[in-house]
């Protein structure tokens, strides 16, 4: 493949004309084996950065689809703000790309169009939701592309394709027009091989939009100024409940990017933060009641796929629903419906809440002590497709580092740490409080250019 | 937590799913896993934490009339459209 494509836009965008071309090419070349690209443009501009759009991110010059039957051939009529901010810019859309249905999933063989595959191994998966995305960038068919993330599905997927996977703090860029999911947790985040570019569209995309009044009126800050600055006498927090019980492979690259940080003259200290153990089973119930509420709006009524056997408008809704969406969705609105039913409200969605609002206490006492809190991304590096598929619990126990940060609305980063014996990537997580991401692209910029693990390709 | 068939299909028809029998005995086992891993937060010591927290205040903005989506780009993703109404069965008066 074009070489092109193996360096960061910052540079490329400088050394040539030809750039979406390229992109386009690769797609063509690569997509049929990985699966990647759910739609690619046809007319895309052809001036400017190639950028990826996650299939629930609404753009007008292609479907939308969110990976879901019940939306198939769904155009929206208008771009996402994130979109049409990329667009002014100078972005050209080239594509839009694979991922859970809904974004419900860790693998994105939740699709309804087929599992995307990890560039690195193409048995494996590329972790999700948002796996397109990060498949896409790992492979280099394109520099960047943007995913979202409601408890780790851009940062998770990133570290098992071995590229860089940001989500920024809750209402830092405007959702509107990227499909909800968990209203409270949602956030559009970023995907790309370096820092410095995750950097520089965040500056992009990152703002309050009057179309959605959750976007912060937070400034927004340059966030390139001061990238170089290092990391010396930054106190960086280690995740005991993170990392007492890893092994292994993953522990031992855990603990050589501590020893990184600590050489570029970070401090490391373990911090505690005793509720990060009940994450999941807080996101569970948080995520999915929310979910509940939010797709009710697919009914077959006003867009979106309608079954053809229904006969009284009690049938759109219900035959509509069990037709068009996947078993996963279908377990997660069964149970968000559930934990917001009578009887079961304040044992679970009640009580859930109240576990989270211990667990943003808990994080904000520890950034009290401490810039950045980091752990591993994942437990583990990419599984096998199929692996996961029947056990939905151990699918979900994936997200056990990255659910965290949706919950609590703190920014997150997932920074390549390196490789395992099989060759298959890893990640560190650094999380920072809200709104500091200036500083958190710092810590990951100077891991990153110190490890430099970004500049190893897979061997596609 | 055990989820029945019986609860599995009252919980359906709540989130408007059709499911079938076999469907609804595959969901019920999976939810009872799934819950009784939930079921752990109940060991958690909540006192004085607030299921909404204080200060999360909704933003508000003054109602101005906006333009409204282009008919045609709505009546694209219509599933059934008529005279510039969305279609569906007939609610009132019906066979």
């Amino acid at each position: 493949m074009s070489d092109v494509l193996d360096l960061p836009f910052t540079d490329a965008r400088e050394q040539v004309s030809d750039y979406v071309d390229a992109s386009l090419r690769a797609i063509e070349q690569l997509n049929p084996s990985l699966n990647a690209f759910l739609h690619v443009s046809d007319g895309a501009s052809l001036a400017g950065v190639p950028v990826a759009i996650k299939d629930n991110i609404t753009t007008t010059d292609m479907p939308t689809t969110c990976g879901s039957r019940i939306l198939k051939g769904f155009r929206s009529p208008y771009d996402a703000t994130a979109v049409e901010r990329l667009r002014s810019w100078g972005a050209s859309i080239v594509g839009k790309t694979n991922l859970d249905e809904f974004a419900m999933g860790s693998s994105t063989e939740h699709s309804a169009f087929g599992a995307a595959k990890n560039p690195w191994d193409v048995k494996r998966v590329p972790g999700g939701s948002s796996g397109g995305s990060a498949a896409a960038v790992a492979a280099r068919m394109v520099p960047v592309a943007l995913g979202s993330e409601t408890g780790g599905s851009v940062r998770q997927p990133a570290a098992l394709c071995g590229v860089v996977g940001m989500k920024p703090t809750y209402g830092r860029v405007s959702r509107w027009g990227l499909v909800a999911f968990a209203s409270s947790l949602d956030q559009i985040g970023i995907v790309t091989k370096t820092v410095r570019e995750a950097a520089e569209v965040l500056g992009v995309i990152a703002g309050h939009d009057p179309h959605d009044s959750t976007s912060s009126t937070h400034r927004v800050d340059d966030y390139m100024r001061n990238l170089e600055g290092g990391v010396r006498g930054m106190r960086f927090g280690v995740v005991i409940e993170g990392v007492e019980k890893l092994e292994g492979e993953v522990r031992a690259n855990f603990d050589h990017a501590l020893a990184v940080l600590r050489d570029l003259g970070a401090s490391i200290e373990d911090v505690s933060i005793p509720t990060l153990p009940y994450a999941i089973a807080v996101y569970y119930i948080v995520a999915n009641a929310e979910a509940s509420a939010n797709l009710s709006r697919f009914d077959g009524v006003r867009y979106g796929v309608r079954s053809e056997r229904a006969k009284t408008l009690e049938d759109v809704y219900v035959d509509s629903r069990g037709e068009g969406f996947g078993d996963e969705v279908k377990r997660r609105i069964m149970l968000g419906t559930f934990a917001l039913s009578s009887g079961y409200y304040d044992a679970y969605y009640a009580r859930a809440q109240r576990v989270r609002a211990k667990m943003r206490h808990d994080f904000s006492q520890a950034f009290a002590k401490f810039d950045f809190l980091v752990t591993p991304t994942t437990p583990e590096s990419a599984f096998e497709i199929g692996a996961k598929t029947n056990d939905p619990l151990s699918m979900y126990l994936n997200d056990i580092f990255t659910a965290p940060a949706n919950l609590v609305g703190c920014p997150a980063i997932a920074v390549p740490s390196g490789f395992d014996a099989a060759g298959l990537p890893l990640s560190l997580q650094i999380m920072a409080a809200d709104f500091a991401e200036g500083p958190m692209l710092r810590a990951a910029f100077a891991f990153e250019r110190e490890t430099n693990y970004w500049r190893r390709r897979p061997p596609l | 937590m055990k989820i029945t068939r019986d609860e599995a299909r009252r919980i359906a028809a709540l989130a408007r799913i059709e499911m079938d029998e076999p469907a609804l005995d595959r969901m019920a086992a999976e939810m009872t896993t799934i819950l009784t891993y939930i079921d752990q937060l109940s060991e958690v010591d909540v006192e004085g934490f607030a299921e909404r927290a204080a200060g999360e205040a909704t933003p508000m903005r003054d109602d101005t009339p906006h333009a409204p989506l282009d008919r045609d780009l709505v009546e694209r993703n219509a599933p059934a459209w008529q005279d510039g109404f969305f279609v569906v069965p007939k609610v009132i008066g019906g066979e």
